[in-house]
């Protein structure tokens, strides 16, 4: 599209429907308010240069995720843990409204909102990442790339990195005469918790799950909250300049779960279909 | 198609071109796109525009300003590359930008900017040219005023054997790599480089063989058109 | 040869439509003897010459067009109403408050205000400005009601029909009353089940090809 100003801007219409929808408990797209889009999952969508992969749609919201696992020297203050790092990257390709160049306050958020869900559930021990102890440890990277921005990019890369860091890989490593070999064999990486990230958007007094584009550009408040698959909350941001209740909060941590459960679901389906 | 006395490392015949597959119109946000799976390369183009330019002072009255963007994901190569953009990516951008710009009729677009976006997913050589061809048919798919699509297609010196589209294997051996780009209903080359070792034969040998690479790859870019905007019938039809 | 037979096919940007001396008209060029295509789409040749009709492409403004679109912003003078095409169309605040407009006694925000939608006249548009639009006239103004869908401009014909017959068969059909801008944006008013109907209709017009059985393929679908 032509002409273009720095942000989504909804026009009044819409904005109109989607709230008079709400106000009888249905969205644009004939959603419920605890519904979410058609959820897509391909696995080994980059097998050839990747050690895991996998591509999410998520409504027309897409994006591919990719795990590189290397090796390094480990930081000094932990010299038997690995190192894992998240990296979302909003490309231009995605949308009308993102520029190409450093990285904007929102996807810098993004970012680091999905490395924390995954850092913070333990999802990978990094202490079974230790190659040598002071010397050589695995580097897990997992970087997403977002190719087409709907709303809710946040679950969306949570489902494509989990799932790719699931179908995962990585060489073997043995210790001769104190010297590190890396061998042929291959072996899953450490994995402990598989966290599923859902996030909800307030529009009025409504919440919502799962906001599309228009929908995220209208709320008032965002909320990401990522539990595991033994009910406990791992990660959560609030973002957008408005507030939830207590009561809000509350209840939106029960529906969390039961989604994230759901969601669990048809990712270690998906993992199961990959392998 | 005659089977050589060196076997190339890939397996293919001297004239044999990788696996490839372009679809238009991929991403929904974009007003023009296409995915092209060359070899292993997988790559995403995206067109924006004509739109305004930004910043306004590099906006030209009389015609369109087109910006071109290629870049890797750091999950696209053997070893993890860092997100920061490089060097080798900015002069990829440029040749890139123009190879595609003298296709594009700018004139009918003045005081606009045509963006085109290019993300290589997964890189095995060769991606410049897959990335051209892949751009040009965004660009027909945003309705671009084109003079004609843009074919790119390498060819180089392996084994000391001229090939075809030469992959990430090869050219680490490889003695030279030559890619090109044209404009497929008038011949005219605008993209040529070369990295090696050619004879005048060689350099001959290697020009035929990227020509013949592009045919094929132009028929390509056909189809995936086709496929979007005719129901995949590519002839004549009356109604 | 009859004057009034058409050869039609379809082409993309590079083709040679035909060869010889004819008439370029759009979306084609003439390089030596050789009308050449620079859009995909349907070529049509008749004795008027060559052109074009494109299956894409940004919408670009003509004079008197009607067009939809809604207020992206606005400083001390003007509204800029992105009216889906190059650049936005510009709404002078003397075009809305007349010739004594000033902007520190007339309120830009009591007319129309950020995301407003509303319809339009393309008033001029040249190479060397951004397109000039007018609310002023029967029809036109601010959309408080209804709903906006879009297809791509170049499309808009079909939804229109001969002399408005595809539009009539899509709202007597479905009881919904559309107002179309030649940008691509069509207003829809009615029930949600009127509006729903003919929303489906434009989208099916608009993912064919190619327009033999359009009419029976739109019946068929708001018959449901």
């Amino acid at each position: 599209m032509p002409a273009v100003k720095k942000h989504r801007i909804v026009d009044s219409i819409t904005r109109e429907s989607i709230i008079s929808n709400l106000a009888n408990s249905t969205r644009l797209d004939e959603r419920g308010l605890l519904d979410y889009r058609n959820l897509e999952i391909e696995t080994n969508i980059l097998k050839d240069k990747t050690n895991g992969s996998a591509k999410v749609r998520l409504g027309e919201s897409e994006v591919w995720a990719g795990i590189k696992v290397e090796t390094a020297t480990p930081f000094p203050d932990t010299p038997a843990e690995g190192v894992m790092t998240c990296n979302a990257e909003m490309l231009p390709i995605s949308s009308q409204y993102i520029e190409p160049g450093p990285p904007n306050e929102d996807t810098i958020e993004l970012s680091r909102v999905s490395d924390r869900g995954i850092r913070e559930s333990g999802m990978i021990d990094v202490k079974e990442l230790c190659i040598k102890e002071g010397k050589q440890v695995y580097s897990v990277y997992i970087d997403v790339a977002i190719i087409n921005e709907d709303g809710n990019l946040f679950d969306a890369v949570s489902y494509a990195a989990t799932t790719a860091l699931l179908m995962a890989d990585m060489n073997k490593f043995t210790i001769e005469d104190d010297e590190v070999k890396m061998l042929d064999e291959k072996q899953p990486l450490p994995i402990k918790s598989v966290p599923v990230s859902t996030t909800f958007a307030k529009i009025g007094d409504k919440i919502i799950i799962d906001p599309n584009a228009d929908e995220q550009e209208i709320a008032t408040a965002r909320l990401t909250l990522v539990t595991d698959e033994n009910g406990k909350y791992v990660s959560a941001q609030k973002g957008k300049p408005g507030g939830f209740t207590f009561d809000e909060l509350k209840e939106i941590s029960v529906i969390s779960k039961e989604k994230g459960d759901e969601i669990r679901v048809k990712i270690r389906e998906a993992v199961k279909n990959g392998s | 198609m005659s089977k050589n006395k060196i076997e190339r490392i890939s397996g293919r015949a001297p004239d044999e071109l990788r696996n490839v597959s372009i679809k238009a119109g991929v991403i929904k946000n974009a007003d023009g796109s296409a995915l092209i799976e060359f070899g292993k390369n997988k790559i995403m183009a995206a067109v924006f525009g004509p739109k305004e330019v930004h910043p306004k002072h590099m906006m030209v009255s009389d015609r369109a300003i087109i910006k071109c963007r290629y870049h890797m994901m750091p999950f696209s190569t053997d070893t993890r590359k860092r997100p920061n953009i490089s060097r080798r990516e900015i002069e990829i951008s440029k040749v890139i930008r123009e190879a595609v710009q003298p296709a594009i009729i700018m004139e009918d677009y003045p005081r606009t900017a045509i963006e085109i976006y290019i993300e290589i997913l997964q890189s095995d050589g060769g991606s410049r040219c897959a990335a051209i061809n892949a751009a040009s048919t965004a660009l027909a798919d945003a309705g671009i005023n084109m003079r004609d699509l843009v074919t790119a297609c390498a060819a180089g010196k392996v084994d000391g054997q001229v090939v075809l589209d030469v992959d990430d294997t090869e050219d680490k051996t490889g003695e030279a790599d030559m890619p090109i780009a044209l404009l497929p209903n008038t011949g005219l080359i605008t993209l040529f480089q070369l990295d090696g070792n050619l004879s005048k034969e060689e350099f001959d040998k290697a020009l035929e063989l990227a020509k013949i690479g592009c045919d094929k790859l132009y028929k390509l870019q056909r189809d995936a058109l086709s496929e979007k905007y005719f129901d995949g019938k590519n002839g004549n039809k009356e109604e | 040869m009859k004057t009034n037979s058409v050869e039609r096919k379809y082409v993309m940007p590079g083709d040679v439509v035909i060869e010889g001396d004819h008439n370029p008209l759009a979306n084609v060029i003439k390089s030596g003897n050789k009308i050449i295509s620079t859009k995909i789409g349907m070529a049509e040749i008749s004795y008027n010459g060559v052109r074009v009709i494109p299956l894409n492409g940004t919408y670009i403004p003509r004079i008197d067009d009607v067009v939809i679109g809604k207020v992206a912003d606005m400083n001390g003078f003007a509204w800029e109403i992105d009216i889906n095409s190059w650049f936005f169309g510009i709404l002078t605040g003397s075009a809305v408050f007349g010739r004594q407009f000033s902007s520190s006694r007339d309120s830009m925000k009591s007319q129309f205000n950020k995301g407003e939608c509303l319809i339009a006249k393309i008033l001029s548009f040249d190479r060397t400005r951004d397109p000039l639009i007018s609310v002023s006239g029967p029809g036109l103004g601010k959309i408080n009601e209804g709903e906006i869908t879009y297809i791509t401009s170049s499309k808009i014909p079909r939804v229109i029909g001969k002399k408005g017959a595809m539009i009539k068969l899509i709202e007597e059909n479905t009881g919904c009353r559309m107002t179309i801008g030649q940008n691509g944006a069509i207003l829809l008013k009615g029930t949600d089940e009127a509006r729903t109907k003919a929303r489906n209709a434009v989208k099916l017009i608009g993912n064919q090809a190619h327009i033999s059985d359009l009419n029976d393929k739109v019946i068929s679908l708001i018959s449901k």
